[in-house]
């Protein structure tokens, strides 16, 4: 399958506000715990070796469960047949907890899931559109679902 | 670099929403001709294969980083994705008639992830406005005038909107604010800067909100911002706003170079039927 690879390696050199050495096992029977650079940029969570420009992988944050393994490690779970489930070690509960929390809300899905809530909650509190004011009311990516429209209240 | 192609690949076949789909031309790296390809975009990836339901994917374009551009080209309605920077690609597209390379055109220039982000903290910073607003006008209907009270914090958060796997969100409080990755500079920046939020949260234009119980007086003022909140709120409105508007901007930038050409291949039509005569 090919990919933009080259430009997807320079989206990994984007500034990213979670990124961290940490202990980072892979999903194959037999994988060891290893140091990586792991940094979340947009939905892809890439892991470099210390010191190299290049990442060694990817990793496309959806269609994925990010669950607490113990106080200091989390795991990712890819929710394909597989069920591959990589493994994280931070240094502390907190840092595991930031990292928990900045990957669910790195996924799109969650973040349209969040757009639909508050589009939804706004026009029943107010009885208008939000997007409206902005011209994307009838964008796919928006709709509340796919037979449901957003009908305007009776003033 | 290792892209761990299953989990794209299941990303493309599960049910998750399609942003909009159909056939494109593209234009191939060393067969330079253009070639007829079924393409799925689904958030800031664009998925392509031979014909819809293919169960081999030929490949994805991430669309993050790139400029979505009118190209000059043999082939009509073309547009292209760009990617600046050295030894960086650009993908040529074209559609079968103008409406299909307007749409496309628009689908694409807002299908990254920062666009999606803003838009979302922007519905955020209203909805929190309006349930400020409504918590605030019950307390005042309250016969207690001289005691404001703390908002609750309990507010029904996005959670309400569970999907099927529960554990998605690790706890049960809304979702802690959101910080972009491509805008982090931006937001580091605000964070140094507290001075600028002594507006109050919910200031906003009247032609964009109805007004309700305008008879009701506030309490004490605004509610003072909450800490992380304040700093984050100011500006960001404008942001996405001013994102809009360039994107506005974009699309009808490429409009009037389409009917600017529209008009020059009518001139030369016309000329054509001079000659002839």
């Amino acid at each position: 399958m090919r990919y933009n690879e080259k430009e997807l390696v320079s989206l990994s050199r984007q500034p990213s506000e979670r990124a961290a050495e940490l202990g980072m096992r892979g999903p194959k029977k037999g994988d060891v715990v290893k140091r990586r650079l792991v940094k979340l940029v947009v939905n892809f969570l890439f892991y470099f070796r210390t010191d190299e420009e290049e990442p060694v992988g990817a990793l496309l944050l959806e269609q994925c469960r990010v669950e607490r393994e113990d106080s200091q490690t989390f795991s990712i779970v890819f929710l394909d047949e597989a069920e591959r489930k990589y493994l994280f070690e931070c240094d502390s509960q907190e840092q595991c907890q930031e990292w928990t929390d900045s990957i669910i809300q790195a996924s799109y899905e969650f973040m349209r899931k969040n757009l639909i809530f508050y589009r939804t909650e706004i026009h029943r509190l107010t009885g208008k559109d939000p997007l409206e004011q902005y011209g994307i009311s009838d964008e796919t990516r928006f709709q509340v679902s796919s037979r449901q429209q957003l009908m305007p209240k009776d003033t | 670099m290792k892209i761990h192609g299953k989990i794209l690949t299941h990303f493309q076949t599960c049910d998750s929403p399609v942003d909009k789909e159909g056939y494109l031309y593209k234009k191939g790296e060393r067969n330079t001709s253009y070639q007829k390809r079924w393409f799925v975009l689904k958030g800031n990836l664009l998925f392509y294969q031979d014909r819809p339901g293919d169960r081999n994917l030929l490949g994805v374009i991430i669309l993050e980083g790139c400029a979505v551009q009118l190209c000059e080209s043999e082939e009509q309605f073309a547009f292209s994705l760009v990617w600046s920077g050295p030894g960086l690609r650009t993908y040529k597209l074209a559609a079968d008639n103008q409406d299909a390379q307007e749409a496309w055109i628009k689908a694409l220039l807002t299908a990254n992830h920062e666009y999606l982000s803003l838009l979302v903290m922007d519905l955020e910073k209203q909805y929190r406005g309006e349930t400020d607003r409504d918590e605030r006008q019950t307390e005042a209907m309250k016969a207690f005038p001289n005691d404001p009270k703390v908002r609750s914090s309990t507010l029904p958060g996005p959670t309400s909107v569970r999907p099927a796997q529960s554990v998605f969100w690790s706890s049960a409080t809304p979702p802690p604010t959101r910080h972009p990755g491509p805008v982090g500079c931006k937001t580091n920046q605000m964070l140094l800067t507290p001075a600028t939020t002594s507006k109050p949260a919910n200031r906003r234009s009247p032609k964009l909100w109805p007004k309700r119980n305008a008879n009701v007086v506030p309490i004490s003022g605004p509610a003072p911002p909450q800490g992380e909140w304040a700093v984050i709120e100011s500006g960001l409105k404008d942001d996405f706003s001013k994102l809009h508007e360039d994107f506005g901007k974009e699309v009808r930038e490429l409009i009037a170079d389409w009917l600017r050409r529209r008009q020059d291949e009518e001139v030369v039509h016309e000329e054509n039927l001079i000659d002839f005569g």
